[in-house]
């Protein structure tokens, strides 16, 4: 692991939006507002890394996970994939984009097709993109990749009802591979696996990672697992990536108030770490990603709120000791773009990064 | 050590399947007392589940045969008429399971469900029942409970929804809470709000708690005893200190060392157990876990089941005991 300043980005987000239109019911449909799944993202992934992605249900982890790789379309802002501008790309370059990076989804029963046998899921991304022409050498490459994910390779002919969970899993990995890509996405890749399973899958991705120099955007609400296996951690909280770090610093000092609640709620198997550690527990829920608070979008929840915090959207700022550890919080200095109020005359935009 | 209020001695469920009886619990035995909190642990298909389904009298007549005693409060529920365990679930036990959208009604409001189980169990008035249903709301810790008596369950959030239940689950001050999974499907925010609440009901009242869960993690912040079920026995059980601290039995170890640890990261890679759970259709002769062991040091792993049997300094009112030919003394 190199320090992030001297690595180079894969992927790239910079003020990122997914709104999805917000309907009236009625005849009319008419569009009424906007639900704001991401909303101003900006985010790095660097090549070779594992970048763990966490945050609650619904603050648009899996969403930018799928926007990354334009599995939906986004609304506003830019991604790039080694460069290229992936909002731009024609059906040639996302075909080869497909082939670079893939996904890894979170529940095997459902992501593969129960009619077809392990060989057809594994090769059918080899025929799409004409890889290993060749039914002989693609049966070949099948039995390679089942290897690789610690499959024996005689279970090519079987279908996933014969499959545990995990093995699922594996199979689902072994697909998401063929194509041999750069980049993989897991979503809640391990979250409906069973405690000793999920070990199993957990080493299996950082041992790929390792043989095939990888990079993976590992999205999960489980912070123990993220914490394990990633370099850098991200935090999000509707819509918005709020903290950025690498893994230690950002799990053992989390410098924003929601991601410090998010870490602090997380139960760790030791008794007396746990009768003894005072629990930030938050208030109320997530507001609706279709009314995102003004300013600060965590200030209706924050234990520390003050005054800046509805008037300013805070950026990512350096915050900590450790570099590269990025947090969008006024509690680290007030960093951000006004928000617009009824008087003209305040500045437009979301504001980039101050890093 | 006051009464226990709930005794459970040698449980035994089997469940008639297409492929043969399944012996989903094999001859468990524990004791609930008042505000004490209990963790039955283990994966899926371990038998945690269907062990308290059991109890309730809530598995299938027809394919389920479910043997030996369960005291409640001194009178078996499983030899209970249904008429009179219908009169105990409610006060004698509350029941919250993990998804909460399942156990709600989607076409009723929250205050109609609430006040259901109320009038059910005694003479109360529909204003009386209404008003109580909006105090447990607020102790619940609903936001404007007032108003959200009268919603439908699609219009809360899921954490809201698990307070929903919980406060049907506690509307008639229950003497035993079970709760199966109650906070694996919420966020841990939600999960820590929930804890929190429930641990303030039991101090409130004295419940005593069954607390059913994959997560140690969960089991470390409130359980006082921890039972670890595989293969529908229990393994180990014991004090909360004894068996995460100083687990015994190597499906226990094995367990804890496969779980990556927020407070601990390190950089090795996490201990596995090989293998998948045995089917409870066909449960190996001998320790339920030689299969997948690691150990496997005793001739009688094999063909001869080993007892739960006290280990270690033991003794005194809750003794640390493990199902192992293999204890391996104290672990590290």
């Amino acid at each position: 692991m190199t320090s992030p300043a001297e690595q180079e980005v894969l992927v790239s987000a910079r003020g990122l939006e997914v709104h999805f239109p917000v309907r009236s019911g009625g005849a009319l449909r008419r569009t009424t507002g906007a639900l704001r799944a991401v909303d101003g993202v900006d985010l790095d992934v660097y090549r070779g890394e594992t970048l763990g992605l966490v945050g609650e249900s619904g603050c648009g982890k899996s969403t930018l996970g799928n926007a990354l790789l334009r599995l939906v379309p986004p609304t506003g802002g830019t991604v790039t994939f080694d460069g290229l501008d992936v909002t731009a790309m024609g059906r040639k370059q996302l075909r080869e984009l497909r082939r670079r990076a893939g996904m890894v989804f979170q529940d095997p029963f459902a992501s593969l097709d129960p009619r077809r046998t392990v060989a057809q899921t594994v090769s059918e991304p080899l025929e799409v993109h004409g890889l290993h022409p060749g039914r002989q050498a693609r049966a070949a490459r099948v039995r390679e990749l089942l290897e690789l994910v610690g499959l024996d390779a005689g279970v090519a002919a079987r279908y996933p009802h014969e499959f545990s969970g995990g093995q699922r899993q594996r199979v689902g990995i072994a697909r998401a591979l063929a194509g041999e890509p750069d980049f993989l996405v897991c979503d809640e890749a391990i979250a409906s696996l069973d405690v000793s399973v999920q070990a199993q899958v957990l080493n299996l991705l950082r041992r790929l990672q390792r043989q095939l120099g990888l990079t993976l955007l590992f999205i999960s609400h489980d912070l123990s697992a993220v914490r394990h296996v990633s370099d850098r951690i991200a935090v999000m909280y509707l819509g918005r990536v709020v903290e950025v770090g690498p893994a230690a610093a950002v799990a053992a000092e989390p410098q924003m108030p929601y991601a410090r609640a998010l870490l602090s709620a997380v139960p760790v198997p030791h008794p007396e770490l746990e009768r003894s550690r005072q629990r930030i527990v938050l208030r109320g829920d997530v507001p609706s990603p279709a009314r995102v608070p003004s300013g600060c979008r965590f200030r209706t929840r924050c234990p520390d709120v003050f005054e800046p915090c509805p008037d300013v959207d805070p950026v990512l700022q350096p915050v900590g000791s450790a570099p590269g550890h990025l947090a969008a919080c006024h509690l680290h200095g007030v960093v951000g773009a006004p928000v617009q109020r009824a008087e003209p005359g305040a500045p437009v935009g979301a504001g980039d990064p101050a890093s | 050590m006051t009464a226990p209020l709930l005794e459970v001695e040698d449980l035994r469920v089997d469940l008639r399947t297409p492929r043969g009886t399944a012996h989903v619990v094999n001859g468990l035995s524990y004791t609930v007392g008042p505000g004490e909190t209990v963790a039955v642990v283990g994966e899926s298909g371990s038998g945690k589940s269907v062990s308290v389904l059991a109890l309730l009298g809530l598995l299938p007549e027809r394919t389920a045969t479910v043997t030996g005693r369960a005291l409640l409060q001194g009178e078996d529920l499983l030899t209970m008429a249904p008429e009179r365990l219908r009169r105990v679930r409610g006060p004698g036990v509350g029941m919250v399971f993990q998804d909460p959208m399942t156990s709600l009604n989607p076409v009723l409001t929250v205050g109609r469900q609430l006040t259901e189980g109320l009038r059910a169990h005694g003479p109360v008035s529909k204003a009386a029942a209404r008003a109580r249903a909006v105090e447990l709301l607020g102790e619940v810790g609903l936001p404007d409970p007032g108003r959200a008596v009268d919603r439908y369950p699609h219009e809360l959030s899921g954490g809201m929804r698990q307070r929903v239940v919980i406060a049907m689950a506690l509307a008639n001050s229950p003497a035993l809470l079970v709760a199966d999974e109650a906070t694996t499907a919420l966020d841990v925010t939600v999960q820590a709000q929930i804890i929190d609440l429930v641990e303030r009901l039991q101090a409130e009242q004295g419940t005593g708690v069954i607390w059913i869960t994959h997560d140690l993690g969960v089991v470390a912040g409130i359980a006082d005893r921890v039972l670890v079920m595989y293969g529908g026995r229990c393994v180990e059980d014991g004090t909360v200190d004894d068996v995460l601290e100083r687990p015994v039995h190597p499906y226990t170890r094995g367990l804890l060392g496969a779980l990556p640890d927020l407070a601990t990261a390190d950089d090795a890679d996490l201990a596995t157990i090989p293998g998948t759970p045995p089917a409870p259709t066909d449960l190996p002769a001998g320790c339920v876990f030689w299969p997948r062991c690691p150990v496997r040091g005793d001739a009688r792993c094999e063909t001869e089941q080993p007892p739960l049997a006290v280990v270690g300094a033991g003794g005194g009112e809750l003794p640390h005991r493990a199902a192992t030919w293999c204890a391996e003394g104290e672990a590290s």
